[in-house]
């Protein structure tokens, strides 16, 4: 009896020692590559939470996503930016912002005050700030492009430039050689550009809608002489509280009859719209004839992120440098937004300054540059198998009421619109969600393994 | 593993007395143990990987050999039925498509056993026969192995491994080949197969992926010939 249940058992162990490890199983995770760190240099695309103090981290906000763990509301929404995802796959630490403090408005209110001091995190190296650009200093939500008096977050807005010297700065003018250093910029420099063309073309056509208004106006007066500056006048005035066109005509036209020119209020719609047409004429030949400059310009700045990354991080040591080209911009709900020539001179910035950028670096074997340029287009065109159910519209609800800055930077699972937006491509007009920053991640991992750099 | 040497060792041993009880070429009746070497090719072509994934993330399979012993059963002069037992085949997956040249992303273990009913031409003392057959296999896979680069490249940081499986299926193999009848006892054969093999992968991050592998497999044996 014995014997039997002995020879039963070493049976079933037998069986046990067969069957045992047959189904499927994760393998070696580790990668043959080892990196020390990871370095980031770029813009909010990047940035880990440079904002995320003060009346922003009181908000749930810090990051340009759907910010927070809402996982437990759907898995896509984890939060996580790109670089977060990259340097937990490589057994990295978790990045950290290598600044944070806000430059903004001060407030008692905590919710929105603005002005934290600026503190340097000497165990941070994700250098990337919202708003960064390549050289220039100042970028979107810079105190310095706000109003007087008016509501500003004060991004720090740090370029790429001086990001990578704070880096050199803090690790002794070297890299170690064994960091994954990543370079993602472009972005702001593009929008930048376009607020500085839209804000010369409605300058433009203010003055061209002020001048086609006098010359209609005076002629008609008893006194043109002193008619041109009442009217002028006028128009300056209601110019000043606001850029609406029609509110300017009618102010026109009222000081024009209060200086003898009877006919001008019968004649108003005629005098308002060639007035308009005047302005309109004038906005869209200011765009056609700065659009070259803008062009022009984000070449340069593409140039000059190639030099920083070579003359800066390759030729200080460092080995494997992901350069993450810039997005398409164009198929951004920010462009869609504008008029077809508009977008068509955004996708000419984007190719212009990736075009730059390449040529720059492509060819160091140092250099890794990944064309998420394509890959956003091909997302934005064909987003079935990507597994994006929406390109165009923003995941967070931006209306003033629930989300004060209009910006993903304030966006967390509580300001959302209403649906499922976990496969959504964009948290807000140019900023991806927390799924889109997962296929980044996913991207760059695969362009890393074709290049061995895992 | 071990248990399976030992349950072949037996067969062969078993087969090789039986023998010694005599027989001659392959006529009725009669029994043939061969033991080789047995190559499978699969003939690959891929389906994307679902939905989220780079868009033609394809894949490709290795080849392996592995030893086999071969057991034939000649029913009538003719007619004859084959039976293979041996290792599991090892074999790698790669990316392929738009994620090709990222290396090895996962290693499964194949074992497709089929049992073929052949016609043998010529007679059973001829020294050359050649044969074809048709075949019913089980085509099994285990141990379904992901790594790092799987995971990177389906499920980046959040800290689950990808894992996959391969659904077994059960599919038809057609087989030609020849025999040599070396002498009385002894037989040396050359046989390619091939199997309909359509199968799925599915991958724990609830992505699938539609497989043709149509293996190809060329198999060299030496046998020797006896009757129960």
């Amino acid at each position: 009896m014995r014997k039997t249940s002995y020879a039963l058992a070493l049976l079933a162990a037998a069986a046990l020692a067969a069957c045992g490890g047959n189904g499927p199983s994760a393998g070696n995770q580790t990668f043959a590559t080892k990196y020390s760190q990871q370095v980031v240099f770029g813009d909010s695309l990047s940035d880990v939470g440079t904002y995320a103090v003060g009346g922003i981290a009181l908000m749930g906000g810090g990051t340009y996503t759907i910010n927070g763990n809402n996982t437990s509301v759907n898995p896509e929404l984890t939060g996580k930016n790109y670089t977060t995802l990259i340097a937990a796959q490589l057994g990295l630490p978790v990045p950290c912002a290598a600044q944070t403090g806000l430059m903004g408005t001060a407030s008692t209110n905590p919710a929105l005050n603005f002005s934290v001091p600026v503190t340097f995190q000497a165990n941070c190296f994700n250098y990337a700030q919202g708003g960064a650009r390549v050289t220039e200093a100042i970028g979107p939500g810079n105190a310095a492009l706000a109003a007087p008096g008016a509501l500003t977050i004060g991004a720090t807005t740090v370029p790429v430039v001086t990001q990578i010297a704070n880096h050199l700065k803090k690790v002794g003018g070297k890299f170690k050689g064994d960091e994954l250093v990543i370079v993602m910029a472009g972005g702001n420099d593009a929008l930048e550009l376009l607020g500085e063309l839209t804000a010369g073309a409605t300058k433009a056509g203010g003055a061209a809608l002020a001048q086609s208004l006098l010359q209609q106006l005076v002629p008609g007066t008893t006194n043109p002489a002193t008619a041109q500056g009442v009217i002028l006048n006028a128009i300056q005035t209601q110019a000043a509280k606001s850029s609406d066109a029609t509110a300017i005509i009618q102010a026109a036209i009222g000081a024009a009859a209060t200086q003898g020119n009877t006919a001008a209020v019968a004649n108003a719609a005629t005098i308002g719209a060639t007035a308009g047409a005047a302005a309109q004429a004038a906005g869209l030949k200011f765009q056609s004839d700065n659009a070259a400059s803008l062009v022009t310009k984000m070449g340069t700045a593409g140039a000059q992120l190639g030099v920083l990354v070579e003359q800066q991080i390759v030729a200080n040591g460092a080995t494997h440098v992901v350069v993450n080209n810039l997005p398409d911009v164009s198929i951004s709900p920010s462009a869609l937004a504008q008029s077809a020539d508009t977008q068509k001179l955004i996708a000419t910035m984007v190719s212009t300054f990736n075009a730059q950028l390449k040529s720059a670096v492509a060819s160091d074997a140092k250099v890794l540059y990944v064309d998420l340029a394509t890959i956003s287009h091909d997302q934005a065109t064909n987003p079935a198998p990507y597994g994006l159910t929406n390109t165009t519209t923003p995941a967070c609800d931006l209306s003033a009421a629930k989300n004060p800055l209009g910006s993903s930077l304030v966006c967390t699972g509580k300001n959302l619109i209403a649906g499922d937006v976990s496969h959504y491509m964009f948290a807000d007009s140019v900023h991806p969600t927390p799924f889109e920053y997962a296929l980044i991640a996913r991207y760059v991992l695969e362009q890393m393994s074709v290049k061995g750099w895992l | 593993m071990k248990v399976r040497f030992n349950v072949v060792k037996g067969l062969v041993a078993a087969g090789m007395l039986a023998a010694a009880a005599g027989a001659s070429a392959q006529e009725a009746n009669t029994w043939s143990v061969s033991i080789g070497a047995n190559q499978i090719t699969p003939k690959v072509e891929s389906g994307p990987i679902s939905a989220p994934a780079l868009p033609n993330s394809l894949g490709d399979v290795s080849k392996d050999t592995q030893p086999v012993v071969l057991f034939n059963y000649y029913a009538t002069d003719h007619f004859s039925l084959e039976a293979a037992i041996g290792t599991p085949y090892k074999n790698k997956l790669y990316g392929a498509g738009s994620i090709a040249g990222t290396g090895q992303l996962g290693t499964v273990e194949s074992l497709p056993p089929t049992l073929f009913v052949q016609y043998r031409f010529f007679q059973p003392n001829a020294v050359i026969r050649p044969f074809v057959g048709i075949g019913l296999t089980y085509a099994s896979f285990r141990k379904e192995t992901g790594s790092g680069k799987m995971t990177a490249l389906t499920n980046p940081g959040a800290g689950v491994p990808t894992t996959f499986s391969i659904d077994n299926k059960w599919t038809y193999s057609g087989q030609i080949g020849a025999t040599w009848n070396i002498n009385e006892k002894w037989i040396a054969s050359a046989a390619f197969a091939k199997a309909r093999l359509r199968t799925d992968l599915h991958f724990s991050t609830g992505q699938y992926q539609h497989v043709k592998l149509d293996p190809n497999s060329i198999m060299l044996t030496v046998g020797y010939k006896f009757s129960l």
